[in-house]
């Protein structure tokens, strides 16, 4: 049980610099996700906070100490690597005793049994304690190295990407298993990884991290329905978020979007409008997202926009359908059995309602309709 | 372009120690690909699928059984004469070489003229989005731009069949869906007869036009991705396509009155038959019971389907996926709106009635209702 916070941060690595500048506060018992892509220094700021790196500028702290000189041993923090890292010799009983055996942390055996025990029931490992890690399957193995983990009851549990090891379908339900366990854990949580559905999924809060600094944190709702840059918008969702410009264009008195090459004057609502007739620009970067458009064979109103079939590819409950408007590829969703040949003609109508706008510039966020509604309605 | 034709193939790999005779890696393969058809072959590591492949290519022999390429048997025939473009996971490019002449050198290889070369190669590197990068060297591209390359070479000699193992594997997430697009664009314009091999089921739905689903060396289904989906053979391919994965639940079935019900194991919850099974089942049964996650509902105040606690809500963005325990194990479902949930909420389940499927316990395969 602990906060964790970074004061700013820098850690170089000869030339490249890992982590600049950053800062980060994880409250007590909070889950806090840190996402992004490969290389952005996710991997960095957990071994910051473990100790196996050392920043080059900033401090680390933990329950408001200053830890940057104290040893990784000593400053009770627990580590799940993705590779599990289990003792292949050991049994599952052993690998998950072993933090409770060494020098520092010796218990007495009894209170060994007792504690892998409960670690165990809770992880639904406690009928395997006898095997060795060959002989249990992947989803075990990285149950027994987050038990393992456990035992210690640590400030806090640091999880590197625990689920990218395991195929897509176990994953699926790993993801599940953990954030049924959350609350029991009732430690604080800092947890690594690629993948935006368990970032979404379990989070409490989540730190969105781009080439060693922090583009965003906030709560799933946050990050999803108002990401603070284009960066982040297209992190988060399958198939990624549609991007393209729009002129912001004055027709008596109101505001209206003109894009993709489209003589039709798209209207807007009139919180959108306002944001938009103060922006120092007269174009705009428009996002929507695939599940925000429909489509039809026919052009059934004004809003209807012309395209072309680029491709239709199912994926099992839907198919992402391209559209190609004016050299533009958009992307959407339609049911698994709507079938149309490539380069066949299309329609599609966007609920601009549901779109977020960005500078052109510097790719921040600036409105989306009803904003508030978004992030208030988060339980 | 030509039909690709696969008769009863078998292959065995011999054990050089014990000299015993190894299973079957490929066990009575048959497979049509019609002229410019796009098929998938699907499967577990393991399942015999990139076998399958370097037999076609010529890279294995064959235990037992034919291939034809268009009219002509190849099973004797050289790799290099078989007229097939191959692309590897791993790209396999020459450092060396720029892209063009990474490109060009099977071609050179023929003898084939400077100028034919340089006019093929003008001719497929727009397709393929490589017309930029023809200067550079391997060791500059990002993944995706090398198998771009990869795929280019393997497309320039113009082959009766192109092979794809595992193209995209090695990329990551962003790149692989772009390059999906691109294979699937490539295969419009060159509308040469493709096969790709992949473990990803998604990779396989999107693409190809036909998947074959291959487990221990052997074929399970083959069919489009809709049929595969929606009207899967056995609980091994039902369980394998669809992401999240389909609930497949040991249930027994129970007659209260004149109306069968699913129990299942340690839970109270109990899903009524539906009518269509009434012949097929008996009192006291035990099935497999399969449900995809976006087939559970949740049902309203006046819907008779069993309470459940929520176990766990994930709310993913697009869709909201919800987990329930009956008994030891989950059930999940998933739905677009946008509720919100959690944890010990109570839930009514429902399930359509027309998306459940039946397997035989033992067997796994599909008991299928009369209609």
């Amino acid at each position: 049980m602990a906060q964790i916070e970074l004061n700013n941060i820098t850690k170089k690595f000869k030339r490249t610099v890992a982590l600049e500048n950053l800062s980060l506060a994880v409250k007590d018992k909070e889950f806090f996700v840190l996402f992004g892509p490969a290389g952005a220094g996710k991997t960095t700021i957990l071994k910051t906070i473990a100790g196996l790196e050392f920043p080059d500028a900033g401090c680390v702290k933990i329950n408001d100490d200053i830890v940057n000189l104290v040893e990784p041993a000593r400053r009770n923090v627990s580590m799940v690597f993705e590779n599990y890292a289990l003792y292949p010799h050991f049994t599952v009983y052993d690998n998950i005793a072993s933090p409770m055996r060494s020098p520092l942390y010796k218990k007495d055996e009894e209170f060994i049994k007792k504690e892998v025990y409960r670690v165990a029931t809770m992880m639904k490992i406690d009928d395997l304690m006898d095997r060795l890690p060959s002989q249990i399957s992947n989803g075990q193995k990285q149950r027994v190295a987050i038990g393992r983990c456990l035992v210690r009851q640590p400030n806090v549990f640091l999880m590197d990407e625990p689920l990218a090891h395991l195929d897509a379908k176990l994953r699926h339900f790993m993801r599940a298993e953990l954030k049924e366990m959350q609350s029991s854990f009732d430690t604080t949580i800092i947890y690594v990884t690629h993948d935006y559905l368990e970032a979404l999924s379990l989070g409490d809060r989540i730190g969105v991290i781009n080439e060693g600094k922090i583009e965003q944190i906030g709560t799933a709702d946050e990050v999803y329905y108002t990401p603070a840059n284009q960066f982040v918008a297209k992190l988060f969702g399958e198939p990624e978020i549609n991007l393209f410009g729009a002129d912001i264009i004055e027709e008596v008195g109101k505001i209206k979007l003109k894009f993709l090459d489209q003589k039709h004057l798209f209207s807007v609502e009139d919180d959108v409008a306002a944001a938009l007739s103060a922006c120092e620009h007269s174009v705009v970067k428009m996002g929507i997202r695939g599940t925000c458009i429909s489509y039809s064979l026919s052009k059934e109103d004004d809003e209807f926009i012309h395209g072309t079939i680029y491709s239709l590819e199912p994926i099992g409950n839907k198919s992402i359908l391209i559209v190609d408007i004016a050299g533009q590829q958009i992307r959407l969703l339609a049911p698994n059995d709507f079938y149309a040949d490539l380069d066949s003609d299309i329609y599609i109508k966007m609920n601009l309602k549901n779109a977020l706008f960005f500078d052109k510039d510097d790719e921040t966020f600036i409105i989306r309709h009803n904003q508030k509604h978004y992030i208030e309605k988060t339980l | 372009m030509a039909q690709l034709q696969l008769k009863n193939l078998y292959k065995q790999y011999r054990n050089k120690k014990s000299k015993q005779q190894n299973d079957f890696a490929v066990n009575d393969f048959s497979l049509t690909c019609n002229d410019g058809e796009f098929v998938g072959i699907l499967g577990p590591s393991g399942c015999g699928k990139t076998t399958t492949l370097r037999m076609i290519a010529g890279l294995e022999e064959i235990t037992k059984g034919e291939i034809f390429i268009g009219d002509t048997k190849v099973n004797d025939i050289h790799p290099k004469d078989r007229q097939i473009g191959l692309a590897f996971e791993d790209y396999a490019l020459y450092p060396p070489l720029n892209v063009y002449d990474n490109i060009a050198f099977n071609l050179r290889a023929k003898k084939i003229s400077e100028q034919k070369i340089h006019e093929q190669i003008t001719q497929i590197a727009p397709l393929l989005k490589v017309d930029d990068l023809l200067d550079s060297r391997p060791v500059g591209l990002s993944g995706g731009q090398k198998q771009r390359v990869n795929i280019a070479r393997a497309i320039i000699r113009k082959p009766k069949l192109l092979l794809l193992d595992e193209p995209l594997s090695h990329l990551d997430g962003k790149m692989r869906q772009v390059l999906r697009t691109e294979i699937k664009r490539l295969h419009k314009e060159i509308n040469c007869t493709t096969i790709i091999v992949t473990h990803d089921q998604l990779e396989a739905m999107s693409l190809a036009d036909k998947i074959a689903i291959m487990k221990d060396g052997k074929l399970q289904q083959f069919g489009t991705p809709l049929e595969v989906y929606d009207d899967p053979a056995n609980e091994f391919v039902a369980g394998f396509i669809g992401e999240p994965p389909m609930n497949l639940m040991t249930v027994k079935i129970s007659k209260n009155m004149d109306e069968f019900f699913f129990d299942f194991p340690k839970s109270e919850v109990k899903i009524s038959v539906p009518q269509r099974y009434h012949s097929v089942i008996v009192d006291g049964m035990t099935v497999k019971l399969g449900v995809r996650p976006m087939d559970v509902l949740i049902g309203d105040k006046t819907s008779k389907g069993s309470r459940v606690h929520v176990a766990v809500f994930e709310n993913l963005g697009e869709e909201r996926k919800i987990s329930v325990r009956v008994g030891d194990e989950f059930l999940t479902l998933t739905t677009a709106e946008e509720i919100r949930l959690k944890h010990g909420d109570i839930i009514r389940l429902q399930v359509k009635a027309e998306k459940t499927h039946l397997f035989d316990v033992e067997t796994g395969q599909r008991i299928r209702a009369t209609d």
